[in-house]
């Protein structure tokens, strides 16, 4: 055992990392984020809502492993514990994959709820992968969160979903709905940053964004190659080596667990003189 | 009616295919309101200058001739003069509005026909409601106002359907605020915001910082583009005046 199972009773706690727009970061936020709560010892399993293109199960480098899915599990085909698939990393994340072949109509809210119901049971952190977009299955994913990651890039585009979705939280989820029940926590975790063209203006501050968004700043990750890198090798970014963008995913979740973290907004380590006075040439 | 076109087409050639499909169509036609009884030269002046200017506005646009201010033109056959002459100017007038009183056949002769504003012509009430609500017609329903104490999101929209519309927070770029009086923000506001939405002109918006896609008072409307350099991104006044949307900076 690489880390100490905590033996409490589980949390129990629905977070879904959402954004509307496509091609924001949601799958490797997802797989960092649950990478990195579970480093931290907390239980955790990450399910991907995106049926019909899957790509969690890549990014975590499971692929392979795959045998029965999100959508077996809710037609009742098999049981949840033959769908969830142990990381060979840390053995407090589990990974939950969707179907390639179905689409998104086969998540039901009942069959939806029944699955986190018995993974409360039995996980600290149960990260929703939601789907681009607003339909049927972003809604299905964030309809039982109890918390919400909205990634969004430093863009006016991106911002401007972001808002759409963060309406969709406070107004079509099962807390929305709920009299009395406390909203759903929302939180904005900024990726693709890249500090120099910030300088240069040619892409938003921080500032700018929170001040469109209106909520709590989560992290903001940094623009880097080890994130791509990571993800071709289908490891999360923060189970790879030491990077910048691993660093403010670490960040982030000791944040999403409560603990106070300072902000910093760190690019890629600037190169030295030597590199800058011989990089060009070669 | 329909059937009536079904029998024939059967009686006639039960074999072949419709020879014909009916659709409904929306168009959009510009409104030419005339404001005075009796045109004249320095009328026809204005509106050739208008022409020069914005020539490809009216090519070819189908035109609506609004006598709501020109009782005169009802009479008679005062409107065959007015017509030739915008006709003559290449302006499509296919319709009149406003046009209580005048003689269907004359009409008919000059290829007009009379197009019913909303004012005009009140939607069918349904018979048991009406007959509840009957003495409620004219009288106003109670204002009810709505204060928002968050910010509006893309995609939302927000009507005071009979007041005004407070907003503490600010409207997002997508988030559409509908107001039959007044529209207040506490905010920045960058969606659309239309007050007065049942017509009255004496309705205001104010914003601590105008951002908007799009204001409208009255139906009157201005989108970001159009609006006054001077007011973006302060704390600004629309009202209407004189039928023009006036920007002014309060703070």
């Amino acid at each position: 055992m690489t880390t100490e199972p905590k033996t409490n009773p589980p949390l129990g706690r629905v977070i879904v990392i959402t954004s509307g727009k496509g091609g924001v970061g949601k799958t490797t936020s997802s797989a960092a984020i649950s990478a990195a709560l579970a480093k931290k010892g907390f239980r955790t399993v990450v399910i991907d809502f995106d049926v019909g293109l899957r790509n969690l199960d890549m990014t975590m480098g499971c692929e392979r492993r795959v045998v029965f899915d999100f959508i077996n599990v809710i037609q009742g085909d098999a049981k949840l514990k033959q769908a969830l698939i142990k990381d060979k990393r840390v053995d407090t994340l589990s990974i939950l994959p969707t179907s390639q072949t179905r689409d998104k109509d086969a998540l039901t809210k009942e069959g939806v709820e029944k699955v986190l119901t018995e993974l409360k049971a039995d996980f600290d952190y149960i990260v929703c992968d939601s789907p681009a977009g607003i339909e049927h299955g972003a809604q299905m994913a964030m309809y039982f969160a109890d918390e919400a990651v909205v990634v969004t890039n430093p863009e006016v585009s991106s911002v401007r979903d972001s808002d759409r979705v963060l309406g969709l939280l406070s107004s079509q989820t099962k807390r929305a709905e709920t009299q009395g029940a406390e909203p759903i926590k929302a939180q904005v975790l900024i990726t693709r940053y890249d500090q120099e063209r910030v300088d240069r203006g040619e892409m938003m501050t921080v500032d700018d964004v929170l001040e469109i968004l209106a909520v709590p700043l989560l992290g903001v990750v940094p623009e880097s190659k080890a994130i791509l890198k990571a993800s071709n090798v289908g490891t999360p970014v923060t189970l790879d080596g030491p990077s910048a963008a691993s660093q403010a995913y670490n960040d982030a979740v000791s944040r999403l667990t409560g603990t106070q973290v300072e902000m910093r907004i760190q690019g890629e380590r600037r190169p030295g003189l030597f590199q800058r006075l011989f990089g060009r040439a070669s | 009616m329909s059937q009536r076109y079904a029998r024939n087409r059967h009686d006639r050639a039960p074999a072949t295919v419709a020879a014909f499909q009916v659709r409904g169509r929306f168009l959009t036609a510009l409104v030419l309101r005339i404001d005075r009884d009796s045109p004249d030269d320095a009328f026809y002046a204005q509106l050739d200058e208008q022409l020069r200017t914005t020539p490809q506005f009216f090519a070819g646009a189908p035109m609506v001739l609004d006598l709501a201010n020109a009782p005169g033109l009802r009479e008679g056959d005062r409107i065959g003069d007015l017509l030739a002459h915008l006709r003559n100017r290449e302006l499509r007038v296919f319709g009149v509005q406003n046009a209580h009183g005048m003689d269907d056949a004359m009409l008919d002769r000059h290829g007009l026909i009379p197009v019913t504003t909303g004012r005009d012509a009140p939607l069918p009430r349904n018979a048991a409601a009406a007959s509840g609500a009957a003495p409620a017609a004219d009288v106003p329903p109670p204002v009810q106002n709505k204060v928002i104490h968050a910010p509006v999101r893309s995609g939302q929209r927000v009507v005071a359907e009979h007041g005004d519309l407070t907003i503490i927070g600010s409207v997002a770029s997508g988030a559409e605020l509908v107001a039959s009086g007044n529209i207040h923000v506490y905010g920045t506001l960058r969606g659309r915001a239309m007050a007065g939405c049942h017509g009255d002109e004496g309705a205001h918006i104010f914003c601590q910082n105008l951002s908007a896609e799009l204001v409208a008072i009255a139906g009157l409307y201005q989108t970001s583009e159009t609006l006054d350099a001077a007011a973006l991104q302060r704390c600004t006044h629309i009202y209407l005046k004189d039928e023009k949307l006036c920007m002014e900076v309060i703070a």
